[in-house]
């Protein structure tokens, strides 16, 4: 009896001294979009623990979420002979940009709870996407109606590369280290990020960490954008003054 | 190499703009003309959100138009008076443009006014020039030209306020010239043109203006309108990219050289019948994107 108890101590204290999990930091805690701004490479480094073998036996998936944004979306038809937009539907609550990374298709990863609890995909991002009119309003919208907008807006981000679903960009250093490439596009709004990375093996979840990302306008850019969105007045003047100077210089340059 | 525009919060090649800015310059100084009406599309097929084209288009005509009213303020061929008349309407046109114009973009019918009223003007213009430029081209050298009407003006002096445009040599009220520039301004804010390609035939047809005044009165009206076009756009819509302008102004004045010195090579009716055929290219351009299938059925923009 107390031998089995002793080997059942012993298998419980393995096992709590190696519980599998995962830790992970950025190389760049901030992103700066500066004037030749054309995207940024991040790398997300990180370590698993309690797991032998890493590379051959678990599964990571690494997701980052842009800063909610809102978006306007509306279809094209057909009026008389021209193709103009029709009703605006209002997109919110889904982040401005949404990339995830995984060793193997997420589906084959997680359960599909966890794949909604922990919104792994695209697919499981919550957003609505009312009309505008009913939306200042708040008579409900026909759901049906409002669901083709929702896929209309999942396809069109998706092709501007704002929301990506990648197999890919993991890999395994020595022993417990692994590193995730992440591409950030030109077009990414700028805001506070979350990055966060689960760790997965047979289906089951084993651990999860995360950590956030700070991409920010900075330099001559971000003067020029807050001149022109605080202090709009002063910022026109100024466009004028710099027009007029330009034209000027130009005009005594080529003067005969 | 790219650079990321400020306001139009997009990376863009500064060659390509350069470049783009340098050939509408070439043909605005080849045929005499702005060029706005040629930028403005020209930034739209490149990616540029259409508000901001019509923006930032606005602060370049500025820009642009400076050495021409120089030039012209030199020369003393601008009539203060009427181009007085001609700012004030324009300023009130353009306001009501910028009114028009932030109520489309709100409801997001914006993009399709702006290629509307391009379609509209640039076939009007362009279906005009050529038939003028075919016209004169085909007609026998020796037949007589056309004798210049008498320059009646006697409705515009009748009607109230009338009063004595001295460098201009007209007596009349100076309410059409402020019409006209009320007309102008709203395109001026709304397609993002300096407007002299409506303002030029109209003060010499209907205000009956000496030709010596016409262009320079009409490039002063253009150069205070823009510049308050300008400063609405920048406050109604932050829709103004500074970066972008000066981008384009900078090949924009190369071109502007170059095209005066081919303008020169080039017969008159020669000249317009070119210009005509690139202003019905670009009309055609817009229509097909308003009227062929789009490739995506919806349209998404951050706000």
């Amino acid at each position: 009896m107390k031998l089995a108890l002793a080997a059942l101590f012993l298998m419980w204290a393995v096992s709590a001294a190696g519980a599998a999990d995962i830790a992970i930091a950025l190389t760049d805690e901030r992103v700066e979009v500066d004037t030749g701004f054309a995207g940024a490479h991040l790398t997300l480094f990180g370590a698993v623990t309690g797991v032998e073998n890493p590379a051959e036996t678990i599964d990571i998936i690494s997701v980052i979420r842009g800063p909610a944004s809102k978006f306007r979306i509306r279809r094209l038809e057909k009026k008389n002979l021209i193709w103009a937009p029709g009703d605006t539907h209002i997109i919110e609550g889904a982040p401005g940009l949404y990339l995830t990374n995984a060793t193997r298709p997420i589906t084959d990863i997680a359960t599909l709870p966890d794949q909604a609890s922990y919104r792994l995909g695209a697919n499981f991002i919550e957003f609505t996407a009312d009309k505008a009119a009913e939306a200042a309003s708040g008579i409900a919208a026909e759901p049906a109606h409002n669901e083709l907008y929702k896929n209309a807006f999942l396809t069109e981000i998706e092709y501007q590369g704002l929301y990506q679903d990648r197999v890919g960009g993991v890999s395994f250093k020595k022993g417990a280290l692994f590193s995730i490439k992440v591409d950030l596009p030109a077009t990414t709004p700028v805001g506070i990020y979350s990055v966060a990375v689960y760790l997965y093996r047979d289906g089951v979840l084993l651990g999860q960490d995360s950590a956030a990302l700070n991409v920010n306008k900075v330099g001559v850019e971000r003067g020029i954008y807050d001149l022109a969105h605080q202090q709009p007045v002063s910022y026109g003047i100024l466009c004028v003054v710099l027009s007029l100077l330009a034209g000027w210089v130009a005009s005594l340059a080529f003067r005969k | 190499m790219q650079i990321y525009l400020p306001i139009a919060e997009m990376p863009v090649d500064p060659f390509i703009i350069v470049m783009m800015g340098g050939a509408v310059g070439f043909l605005s100084g080849m045929f005499g003309v702005g060029g706005g009406f040629l930028m403005t599309p020209l930034l739209i097929f490149y990616g540029i959100p259409p508000a901001v084209a019509v923006g930032t288009e606005a602060s370049q005509i500025v820009a642009s138009s400076v050495s021409g009213v120089l030039a012209h303020l030199k020369r003393q061929t601008v009539d203060f008076l009427m181009g007085g008349f001609l700012v004030l309407g324009g300023a009130a046109g353009a306001l009501v443009g910028i009114l028009i114009f932030r109520y489309l973009r709100e409801i997001g019918q914006v993009e399709i006014l702006i290629s509307l009223s391009y379609v509209v003007f640039l076939g009007l213009i362009g279906a005009l020039m050529l038939t003028e430029s075919l016209r004169t081209l085909l007609r026998s050298p020796d037949a007589k030209p056309r004798r210049r009407r008498h320059r009646s003006v006697g409705w515009m002096a009748a009607m109230p306020f009338a009063m004595r445009f001295r460098r201009s040599q007209l007596y009349i009220s100076p309410i059409p010239p402020i019409i006209l520039g009320f007309l102008v301004g709203v395109l001026a804010a709304i397609m993002g043109v300096g407007g002299g390609f409506i303002m030029v035939p109209a003060m010499l047809y209907i205000l009956k203006l000496p030709t010596n005044i016409v262009v320079g009165t009409s490039l002063f009206q253009i150069i205070f309108v823009t510049a308050i076009t300008t400063v609405l756009h920048a406050t109604a819509n932050q829709t103004v990219d500074i970066v972008l302008s000066l981008l384009l102004l900078s090949g924009g004045v190369i071109g502007a050289q170059l095209g005066a010195r081919a303008g020169v090579k080039l017969k008159a009716e020669h000249l317009r019948a070119l210009l005509a055929l690139i202003v019905l290219a670009v009309c055609a351009r817009l229509l097909v994107g308003l009227v062929a299938a789009p490739s995506s059925l919806f349209i998404m923009e951050a706000f």
